[in-house]
């Protein structure tokens, strides 16, 4: 079942010349990870907020998410319900004055009753080793730990859809890893996750990756053949993951035959080529 | 002020990164037993404790370390933006007080992390103007500066000169902060997590225009966790964990010192990761493997 | 980085425990009280209940002290110029200078009402978590919802502004520490020189306080917070027999203390 289904999506911000988005497709089934790149200003943080509700389209033949209509008003309140966003700056989505009273404000702003609120608050505190925090101030926090209450704090309301927006640009590599993992168990465990990124590695979390370029999407399809289209990447001014550009270099000397994308492979590619 | 040394390009166009830079008396900086305490509340953190440093005339050092172990504080205590609890900072071997240490002292610059945040004049011109402008020089060695610093991170003044910062996108915006600082003709740069929220294509913009610096001879100090830009970039590395250097010297392909970074949860460049995956010493590497890596920085 | 806002002193005793609706009608009866009557015995009475909340709150008096800190300056001059111009017969002159035993009884009451004052009030912020002081006044304050004062949003905005004062402080300490940097200073010249080397520090820190507004909004959206829409909290404040105790204790001492 496809819980986002986009046809010929349009955005076109407030006094702006062009629109944002033009004519996007995107369609992504219910337990997908879907990867969005492209370089910036092509779109892609506009349409994760298209995609969470926080602004209305200009137009769509087709905009359902989680069977809301996002061209609607109604809809495009409900939709925030059932689709989590996750930002870049942690520090600019911490809303609470603790760890716990940010994890309880979605659920708060959904007037839930008291107890209820502090039972599924406890919850997230333990899935996201939180518990020792609890009672800790945001700006206490490492990088790490407030991007991880960020998204413990958008995951508390049960969600069908989670979008992260660049959700580690602005971490060290511990912090990194930290959310990485928490993003990893969460998809792992079914939830459908849309990961707008420049990390060209952390493009390879995903089962399918969609490529933007002012506004449209230019490509479709799995993160290896992504890799693979060279001419494509350069234009969009991305770049391989490190074991892509390190094989490269090795492929043009000849040491390697073909293109590896990620370290094991490289190493066992390597392994097996030695004389 | 001219000259073909640099070898890197800035993509956002305009000449050779560090053109007009060059010929810079670059500064030789030692710390001495330097430490630094935080009042947190009623408590005082040790951010560093007998820090011992020599930077040589036109070193290219990678400041490693986990957050919070004292990267920022060492670059603040360098530049005499915080004063030392204890131990002092010797530049040229001179002593602060002593004659010419503050003129020295002002020819370290420091980039800040995220140093886009500190763009407040209404065109880019006067933004870079700034520092210049400050240490009193005169219309037309201002004029200079900011020409020759504009040029040096390829956002050339006829070009850029008049537009508004913001208007800059974010890559822009931190080359802008940069020029803001060569402007004042440094003999030492040290840069704090340069890397960090860019763009991929911004980052080889930028590491291209540090590339074309070093070239020029101008020291550089990076503290950063991007192993893989600062193994490119620097001859040395320093590692500090919780306030104390706990490891130094040369950074190249085979020069060892990986135990040190993973003792103290650091990442390995990815080709000396790559090599230590092989399981092979480093002297039997491959000159295809050690082009590689070059090719990656 | 301790504001005096963010003075609360975290810990368990009996008026932490109290209801903060409780504590703050408390103090301000306690206030008003003090205002309403000037006699030595009633501001014994206020001042022996401070003192007693204050043994029982178990706050440091170092900590207190430090709270008191600010107000010395004007707990000296309204003591001195009581003194000094005071109507009344003197018993020492000295020069233009006539202290009188009136004077010296006016000052003394004055000073010690000061103190008495800042006390009540410190009792109420050492013991009470910014929020939880914040909710007590929203809730406090419902009545003017009627008049449509949007109270809850109010209350939601000052602990947002609560939060973001330690973050907003170290921004303005990276900001002036890069300018500086940049050959800037901030205690050269006078004071017109010194206010235009503030443009600096002062023009990036209103361009990102806007950003984080921006931001700040969109996510609090996308946690489905919809202005004007009923919420609940996940500490609800709840009154207990203890509450209703002590503010009938305090009733009663109040009235005592404008009776004798």
């Amino acid at each position: 079942m496809s819980l986002i289904e986009i046809r010929g999506l349009r955005y076109r911000y407030a006094g702006a010349d062009d629109d944002a988005l033009h004519d996007l497709d995107l369609t992504v089934s219910e337990g997908e990870f879907v990867a969005v790149v492209g370089a910036n200003g092509s779109g892609k943080s506009t349409l994760a907020r298209l995609l969470g509700g926080l602004a209305r389209p200009a137009g769509a033949a087709r905009a359902a998410v989680c069977g809301h209509d996002l061209c609607d008003h109604e809809g495009h309140f409900a939709v925030r319900r059932d689709v989590g966003v996750l930002f870049q700056n942690p520090d600019n989505q911490l809303v609470g004055s603790t760890v716990e009273e940010d994890l309880a404000f979605g659920l708060e702003n959904l007037a839930l009753p008291s107890p209820e609120i502090a039972r599924r608050v406890d919850e997230m505190l333990a899935l996201y080793g939180l518990e020792a925090l609890r009672t800790r101030e945001p700006h206490l926090l490492s990088g790490g730990q407030r991007q991880r209450t960020a998204l413990a704090g958008v995951l508390a309301v049960p969600r069908r859809v989670l979008v992260l927006d660049e959700p580690t640009a602005m971490l060290d590599p511990a912090g990194r890893d930290e959310v990485l993992a928490a993003v990893r168990r969460e998809a792992d465990h079914g939830l459908t996750v849309v990961f707008v990124t420049q990390e060209m590695d952390e493009v390879l979390m995903a089962d399918r990756v969609v490529a933007l370029a002012s506004g449209r999407a230019v490509f479709d399809g799995a993160p290896a053949a992504l890799f693979a289209e060279r001419a494509l990447l350069l234009s969009l001014s991305l770049g391989l993951p490190p074991a892509a550009e390190v094989g490269l270099a090795l492929m043009e000397r000849g040491v390697l035959a073909e293109l590896t994308l990620t370290l094991d492979d490289l190493v066992a590619a390597l392994q097996a080529g030695r004389p | 002020m001219s000259g073909d040394a640099a070898n890197g390009h800035a993509a956002g166009g305009g000449g050779p990164a560090g053109e007009g830079l060059e010929g810079q008396h670059a500064l030789g900086v030692r710390c001495e037993g330097l430490s630094f305490w935080y009042d947190e509340g009623a408590t005082r953190i040790a951010a560093l404790r007998g820090v011992d440093l020599t930077l040589a005339p036109g070193a290219s050092v990678a400041l490693l370390g986990p957050t919070g172990s004292g990267k920022s504080t060492l670059l603040q205590l360098l530049r005499g933006l915080l004063a030392p609890d204890e131990g002092r900072v010797l530049i040229d071997g001179l002593a602060a007080g002593e004659d010419g240490y503050e003129e020295r002292e002002r020819r370290i610059g420091l980039v800040f992390q995220m140093p886009e945040m500190q763009l407040f004049a209404a065109t880019c011109r006067d933004d870079v103007a700034f520092g210049p402008r400050q240490l009193g020089w005169s219309a037309a060695e201002v004029d200079d500066a900011v020409t020759s610093a504009l040029a040096a991170v390829g956002l050339p003044a006829d070009r850029f000169g008049a537009r508004h910062p913001y208007s800059l996108s974010g890559g822009e915006q931190r080359r802008l902060a940069l020029a803001g600082v060569l402007a004042m003709r440094p003999g030492l740069l040290l840069l704090d997590e340069p890397f960090v929220s860019l763009d991929p294509a911004s980052r080889r913009d930028l590491e291209a225009i540090l590339r074309g610096l070093r070239a020029t001879g101008m020291g550089l100090v990076l503290a950063t966790h991007d192993v893989d830009r600062a193994y490119g970039l620097c001859d040395a590395r320093v590692v500090l964990d919780e306030g104390v250097v706990v490891d130094a010297g040369p950074w190249r392909f085979g020069a060892g010192g990986e135990d040190a970074l993973l003792s103290h949860r650091l990442k390995l460049p990815f080709v000396v990761e790559l090599w230590r995956r092989l399981g092979r010493a480093a002297a039997e590497a491959p000159p295809e493997l050690a082009a590689a890596a070059e090719a990656l920085a | 980085m301790r504001m005096a806002i963010a003075q609360y002193y975290p810990r368990a005793s009996p008026i932490h425990r109290l209801d903060p609706r409780c504590k703050v009608v408390a103090v301000a009866a306690l206030v008003v009280g003090l205002f309403l009557r000037s006699s030595f015995a009633a501001l014994a009475v206020y001042g022996l209940v401070a003192v007693a909340g204050l043994l029982l709150s178990g706050v440091p008096l170092g900590w207190v002290a430090r709270g008191l800190r600010p107000v010395v300056w004007l707990l000296v001059l309204t003591f001195v110029v009581q003194l000094l111009f005071a109507p009344g017969p003197a018993f020492y002159t000295l020069g233009p200078l006539h202290l009188s035993l009136r004077g010296l009884a006016i000052a003394g009451y004055l000073s010690l009402r000061l103190v008495v004052l800042v006390v009540a009030s410190l009792l109420l912020t050492l013991t009470t978590p910014p929020i939880a002081l914040t909710d007590a006044l929203a809730w406090l304050s419902r009545p003017l919802r009627r008049l449509r004062v949007p109270t809850e949003e109010l209350a939601l905005m000052v602990t947002i502004a609560l939060r973001f004062i330690p973050t907003l402080m170290q921004e303005i300490d990276t900001i002036m520490k890069a300018q500086r940097a940049r050959g800037a200073s901030f205690t050269r010249g006078g004071p017109l020189r010194r206010a235009r080397a503030l443009v600096p520090v002062l023009v990036p820190l209103f361009i990102l306080s806007f950003r984080r507004a921006d931001e700040l909004a969109l996510a609090m959206e996308a946690r489905c917070y919809l202005p004007g829409a009923p919420r609940t909290r996940l500490h609800p404040l709840h009154a207990h027999r203890r509450d209703a105790v002590v503010l009938v204790l305090v009733a009663a001492l109040v009235v005592l203390a404008e009776l004798i």
